[in-house]
C-alpha cells in the first residue's frame, strides 16, 4: 500500500498473498457468494426465524399492549410472505403515512396513488398530523436512536388510530398505509424490537404517555405494517379494470427496493405465480397484470446507490452506482423502455442521476417511475396534473411517446391549468377541510372521508 | 489528514510500542461498551465464519475500502483498536441497503451494526463524525425542526447541479407548481407536506426525551442552537394558540 511504508490494514494477516487470478478465474472462484438475493438464498434461516406477531398476540393477552387490528371493515386481502406465512393487506379506510422524499421531490407518486383510490372508491385520509419516520436521516447520519425511532413510529401509528374521531368515526377506523420503503422497513424492524424488549417498551411508554398517545394506558402496536406497494399488489386486478392504454409493447425492468424486501425479509410478499415465487412479488405483479413485458437484468438485486447520506454529500458514489450497476445494465442487457420501482430513494436516485452520465461518456436515458405512477398513467391519469411527470429528470416523454400519449398536448394543457391554479381554482383529490384533524386550523367536518 | 510520518494505526490509536497511546484503552473499552450495550447488538451479531457473502453483495465494497465482513469480525473478536479505526472513516461508507443482513447465514446485520457504531461515534463527538456530517447539516436542520427530511425548496439547480437542467420540466414558480399538486397537504415549499404545529411540538418532546438533541449538540453546537431557537418559537406559537382556546 503506497505511502504507508508497506503496512496494510485491510483485515488480512501479514501472510496474505494476492492470488493474481485472471478475471474469469476470479469470477469462477467467487460466484458462489456473488448470488442474487432471491427467495431461495433467504430461505436458509427459515427454521431460526420467529413470527413476531406471535409475540405480539401474547403481549396483548398479557395486557401489555393493544393491537390495532386489520378488521373486516378494512376489506383485507390475505397474501403469502417469504416463508409462506399469511399477511393481511387492508384495502380501504386507509390513513396515508406520507413519505417526505416523495412529497418533496416526486409528488406525482402519492398523487397517483390517491387518484387510483378515488377511481376505486377506496376510503382514505391524508392529514397534516404526521411526521416523517425520521429513518432517512437516521440511516444517513446516525442522529437518532432506537428509542426515538420507536417513539416516532408509535406516535404516528397512534394518530392513524384516532384520526377518524375528527369526523365522528370510531378509533381504528383508518389503518395506516406506509408510502416510503424505508419507513416500511424501519417500522417493521422497530416493531420487532419493541415486541422483544420490555425495557424499550417501558422507556417509550413514558414518552408516549407524555404525548397522550397511549390507548387505555397501553402502547398501540399495528397488527401489520403495510406498504403501499402491497396494496397495489392485492388491488392489481381491480386496477386493471380501469386500464385505458395498452402497454404490451413496453419492456419494463423492476428495481426492488432494499428496505422493502431485505429488511425484515420474512414479511415481504412472494407469490408462486409471479416470477415463480422466487423474487419479491410487488411491482412485478402489477406490471405483468397491466400487460407490460417484465425483462430481467443481471443486477436486479443490487441497491440503487442512494446510500441515505451519499445522495446528499457523497454523490460520486451514488451516481456511479446508479449508472454503472443499474441504469446501463437495464438499458444494455434488457433494452428496457423504463425502470420501475416502489420506493422513494430509489426513484429519486435512478431518475436524477442520468444527465451527469454524459459528462463522463456514459450517457443513459431511461424513464424512471414508481409502479403506481405507471399504473395511473395507463389508467388515463393526466401525465402532468396527476402523475406530475415534470418533476422527473429522466426522459418520461420517451415512454409516453411509446404509450401513444400526446405529452406535448398534455403539457400545454397543464401550463394553461396553472393559470386556474394561480386564480385559486386548482383541483384537489379530496375535500381539503379533512386534512386538519386537530390543533390549529381544525374545523369539524361531519361528512365521511371521500364522500 | 497527513499520513506522511505515521501509519493509520499510529495516527488514530497510537504507536503500539509506545507507553502512552493517544487513545487510552479505557476510552476504547468505553466506546466498545457503548456499541455492545445497545439492545440491538446481540440481535445483530450472532457469529461469523468469515464466509464473505456480506461483502460479495455489498455496494459500498465496490467503491470504498469497506467490508461488512471486516466490521463483523472486528466486533465479534472485540478488536478494540480495529473498531476505533473503522469508526474514523469506514463506517461512513456503508450505504445502509441491508443486503448483507438479508444474505448472512448467521442472521447478522452488518448494516445494523454500522448504525450502532455511527451512533457511538456521534456520542463520543469523534472528529470523523463531525467532518462527515457537516454537509448533511441542512438535512438535519430540516428534519429535527420540521419533522420532514426533504423539502421542495431544497431541490434546486444550485444544490444539485449534477442532476442537470430538469429539476422541473415546466417553467413556473415553485410555489405555483406546488399548488398545482392535487393533494392539499402538499401545497408547501419549506416542508414536504404541511405539518400541524401540534405535531411538531410532539416531535420536539421525542427529541428531548430520547437524547437526540444531546447528540446533535455534541456533533454541531451551532446547528443545535439554531434548532433550539426554532423549537422555542414553535412552542410559543402553540402555547399562544392553546391560550386562545381557553
Amino acid at each position: 500500500m503506497a505511502g504507508n511504508g508497506g503496512e496494510k490494514f485491510t483485515g488480512h494477516g501479514s501472510e496474505w498473498v494476492d492470488a493474481n487470478l485472471s478475471k474469469q478465474d476470479a469470477h469462477t472462484a467467487t460466484v458462489w457468494v456473488d448470488q442474487i438475493v432471491n427467495k431461495r438464498s433467504m430461505l436458509t434461516n427459515k427454521d431460526r426465524v420467529e413470527d413476531v406477531r406471535d409475540v405480539m398476540w401474547e403481549l396483548e393477552k398479557d395486557g401489555e399492549i393493544l393491537v390495532h387490528r386489520v378488521t373486516d371493515e378494512h376489506e383485507p386481502v390475505t397474501v403469502k410472505t417469504l416463508y409462506g406465512w399469511d399477511k393481511k393487506i387492508p384495502t380501504t379506510q386507509l390513513w396515508h403515512h406520507k413519505s417526505c422524499g416523495q412529497c418533496g421531490n416526486i409528488p406525482g407518486y402519492p398523487a397517483s396513488l390517491l387518484w387510483l383510490m378515488n377511481k376505486m372508491d377506496v376510503k382514505y385520509l391524508d392529514e397534516t398530523d404526521q411526521t416523517s419516520c425520521t429513518a432517512w436521516n437516521y440511516h444517513g447520519s446516525g442522529i437518532g436512536n432506537i428509542e426515538s425511532l420507536a417513539a416516532v413510529f408509535l406516535r404516528n401509528f397512534h394518530q392513524a388510530y384516532v384520526s377518524a374521531k375528527a369526523q365522528g368515526l370510531p378509533d381504528g377506523y383508518f389503518y395506516p398505509l406506509v408510502h416510503c420503503g424505508t419507513s416500511f422497513g424501519n417500522y417493521k424492524e422497530v416493531r420487532g424490537y419493541l415486541l422483544h424488549s420490555a425495557k424499550l417498551r417501558d422507556r417509550v411508554k413514558t414518552i408516549l404517555g407524555k404525548l397522550g398517545r397511549l390507548v387505555d394506558g397501553k402502547l398501540l402496536i399495528p397488527e401489520e405494517v403495510v406498504h403501499y406497494s402491497e396494496w397495489v399488489h392485492v388491488m392489481r386486478n381491480r386496477i386493471k379494470e380501469h386500464q385505458v392504454i395498452d402497454c404490451s409493447n413496453i419492456r419494463a425492468t423492476v428495481h426492488p427496493a432494499c428496505h422493502v424486501y431485505k429488511m425484515v425479509p420474512e414479511d415481504a410478499i412472494y407469490d408462486d405465480d409471479i416470477l415463480e415465487g422466487n423474487r419479491v412479488a410487488v411491482t412485478t405483479g402489477i406490471l405483468e397484470t397491466l400487460g407490460t413485458q417484465v425483462i430481467d437484468y443481471s443486477t436486479w438485486y443490487d441497491c440503487c446507490g442512494f446510500g441515505f447520506r451519499h445522495i446528499i454529500s457523497e454523490r460520486e458514489f451514488t451516481r456511479s452506482f446508479a449508472i454503472d450497476r443499474k441504469l446501463r445494465v437495464a438499458q444494455e442487457e434488457a433494452r428496457a423502455d423504463m425502470m420501475v420501482g416502489h420506493d422513494t430513494g430509489c426513484i429519486t436516485t435512478l431518475d436524477k442521476n442520468q444527465w451527469i452520465g454524459a459528462a463522463v461518456g456514459k450517457p443513459v436515458e431511461l424513464p424512471v417511475l414508481a409502479d403506481i405512477q405507471f399504473a395511473a398513467l395507463v389508467c388515463g391519469a393526466h401525465p402532468y396534473k396527476i402523475v406530475q411527470s415534470h418533476w422527473h429528470a429522466s426522459p418520461t416523454e420517451q415512454l409516453m411517446d411509446k404509450l401513444g400519449i400526446d405529452w406535448q398536448a398534455k403539457k400545454a394543457e397543464f401550463e394553461l391549468y396553472l393559470k386556474d391554479v394561480e386564480a385559486g381554482r386548482g383541483e384537489t383529490l379530496y375535500d381539503p377541510r379533512l386534512m386538519i384533524t386537530s390543533g390549529p386550523g381544525f374545523k369539524a367536518v361531519e361528512s365521511k372521508p371521500n364522500d | 489528514m497527513s499520513h506522511s510520518s505515521a501509519s493509520r494505526i499510529q495516527e488514530f490509536i497510537g504507536d503500539p510500542v509506545s507507553d502512552s497511546p493517544p487513545v487510552k484503552r479505557e476510552q476504547l473499552e468505553e466506546i466498545f461498551q457503548d456499541i455492545q450495550g445497545d439492545l440491538r447488538f446481540d440481535h445483530e451479531l450472532n457469529g461469523c465464519l468469515n464466509c464473505g457473502i456480506c461483502t460479495a453483495t455489498c455496494p459500498a465494497a465496490h467503491y470504498y475500502d469497506f467490508s461488512p465482513r471486516e466490521i463483523v469480525q472486528l466486533l465479534w473478536t472485540e478488536n478494540l483498536e480495529g473498531i476505533y479505526d473503522a469508526m474514523q472513516e469506514k463506517i461512513w461508507s456503508c450505504a445502509q441497503c441491508y443486503t448483507c443482513a438479508a444474505r448472512c447465514p448467521f442472521g447478522n446485520s452488518p448494516g445494523g451494526l454500522v448504525m450502532l457504531m455511527r451512533e457511538t461515534a456521534i456520542k463520543h463527538g469523534m472528529e470523523s463524525a463531525k467532518a462527515v456530517l457537516r454537509p448533511f447539516s441542512r438535512v438535519m436542520l430540516k428534519l429535527i425542526s420540521t419533522g420532514n427530511q426533504l423539502s421542495p425548496d431544497m431541490i434546486n439547480p444550485e444544490g444539485f447541479a449534477d442532476w442537470g437542467p430538469n429539476i422541473s420540466k415546466v417553467d413556473a414558480p415553485l410555489e405555483l407548481l406546488r399548488k398545482a399538486i392535487p393533494m392539499p397537504t402538499l401545497h408547501t415549499t419549506k416542508t414536504a407536506w404541511e405539518v400541524n404545529l401540534k405535531t411538531s411540538v410532539e416531535l420536539y418532546t421525542i427529541w428531548e426525551e430520547t437524547g437526540v438533541l444531546d447528540s446533535l449538540e455534541t456533533i454541531d453546537e451551532n446547528l443545535f442552537d439554531v434548532i433550539l431557537d426554532i423549537m422555542d418559537e414553535k412552542r410559543d406559537d402553540y402555547e399562544d394558540w392553546m391560550d386562545e382556546q381557553d
